[in-house]
């Protein structure tokens, strides 16, 4: 018999498509605190971000057939899934004001703070030195799409930058990043 | 209609949820006919989860309000929230522990309890699918959920077991007469980073890549087309991109 913290992502899965509440509560002991934490710092407001945590995994037991285990691993498409509603609630009207504070004050502060984000040190250190070997001004492109909830268009009229130009940074700093994670063994090769 | 080229460029952003929705459905189309950029997508993907894997405590209640919202079963009470040991959080994206196992921790009498509905719903193992039908049958009529349950439930279903040369069972498969195909259960062992499994199908003689399994297989699905039969299952073990054909002898195998 096959204990509940030996069951693999893959096989809770399958098992909330079989209407396992358990799985569900499992899934949700390990991956929860990341779903918030992203919901939290995309949206800076902890009552939105307990409501787009909430629907997540509501999705995930509506819907567990969406989870493809051979495209990423479960972290990775619940990740996914939060950052899309988060944006959306971003880009909605009522949370433009609450995203100028937001702005303002990443503005503030100027870095990123991951290492108080960051379960696990080790790799907040890898992210942290992956993003700061990323020249400036790909991180800030990349950082002000991710977490600030912009699309790459806005992003340039933000900077007063072409489209084209944020669009190549993003995408080489993405693919940097990549390089990266997958050399400091945080990634895994054609993952 | 975007080039390929048009839409790769667009990929980091999309997995930035950055880019607007005309773009976005564009890219989306896309996507739904070409595989190498999904591939593309999965990697950015990746690399945005792990720029977003910022752990907080979870607030409380939280948890309770989720249970809450799931649809009433019969069996009222909200499965107990295990609690997050020390020490015992999901490790994401370490080399070798994607779908990997953790040892347990925690509340002995939670877990104990919920090791005990897991074990009973997961089907962990293979399993004797004559005498699951009717259980699988009422599993899929609950929920489309569960693919691999509404297949052993299809009829006309066959299930192939993949055995090595010593007939020992590795992996079962259910294939069902349109032509697609489930794992149901697996024990191959684990591979390194280097490389993974690869499922091929023999079609008049010629084995035929089904798709690549990953290191450590749990899901799966694959499509076979065309009139020709499918007369047997094998898995092989390939470098981590995968081949055109069989580079080695099959781990496992089994007639169809």
């Amino acid at each position: 018999m096959q204990k509940i913290g030996d069951v693999s992502d893959a096989q809770l899965v399958t098992s909330i498509a079989r209407y396992s509440e358990v799985a569900l509560a499992e899934a949700y002991r390990r991956h929860g605190g990341a779903v918030y934490g992203l919901a939290r710092r995309v949206l800076n407001n902890s009552a939105e971000a307990e409501d787009v945590t909430q629907e997540v995994f509501l999705r995930l037991w509506d819907q567990p057939d969406r989870f493809d285990a051979s495209r990423g691993s479960l972290r990775s498409y619940l990740l996914a899934q939060t950052h899309g509603r988060a944006v959306d609630a971003v880009r909605s009207l009522h949370s433009r004001r609450l995203r100028e504070v937001k702005d303002a004050q990443r503005t503030a502060t100027a870095a990123y703070d991951m290492d108080h984000e960051i379960w696990d040190l080790a790799l907040a250190d890898q992210v942290a030195h992956a993003l700061g070997e990323l020249p400036g001004e790909e991180r800030r492109d990349i950082e002000m799409a991710y977490f600030g909830g912009h699309s790459y268009q806005e992003v340039a009229r933000l900077l007063h930058q072409p489209e084209g130009t944020v669009k190549g940074r993003i995408r080489n700093g993405m693919q940097r990043m990549r390089t990266l994670l997958v050399a400091a063994g945080v990634l895994e090769v054609g993952a | 209609m975007i080039t390929h080229d048009e839409a790769s460029a667009l990929l980091a952003s999309f997995a930035l949820d950055a880019v607007e929705d005309e773009e976005q459905r564009q890219v989306e189309a896309h996507l739904a006919t070409c595989r190498r950029c999904r591939s593309e997508l999965d990697a950015m993907r990746e690399v945005a989860a792990a720029m977003g894997n910022s752990v907080e405590t979870l607030p409380e209640g939280l948890w309770s309000s989720i249970a809450g919202c799931l649809p009433e079963r019969g069996d009222a009470e909200p499965p107990p929230m295990p609690r997050l040991m020390a020490g015992d959080r999901a490790t994401y994206g370490a080399p070798g522990t994607r779908g990997g196992r953790r040892p347990i921790r925690g509340p002995v009498g939670a877990l104990a309890l919920a090791a005990t509905a897991v074990a009973a719903v997961l089907g962990v193992g293979l399993v004797r699918a004559d005498d699951r039908v009717a259980h699988y049958a009422s599993l899929a009529r609950v929920g489309a959920a569960g693919t691999v349950a509404a297949a052993l439930s299809t009829a006309g279903h066959q299930m192939v077991n993949l055995e090595t040369a010593d007939h020992v069972q590795l992996a079962r498969f259910v294939v069902v007469p349109d032509g697609r195909g489930y794992l149901v259960a697996s024990s191959l062992p684990a591979l390194g980073s280097h490389h993974t499994y690869q499922l091929w199908g023999t079609i008049g003689h010629q084995p035929i890549s089904l798709g690549l399994l990953g290191r450590s297989p749990r899901q799966a699905t694959f499509t076979v087309a065309g009139t020709a039969p499918l007369s047997k299952l094998s898995v092989t073990v390939e470098p981590a991109g995968g081949s055109v054909a069989p580079s080695g002898q099959a781990v496992a195998s089994g007639a169809v």
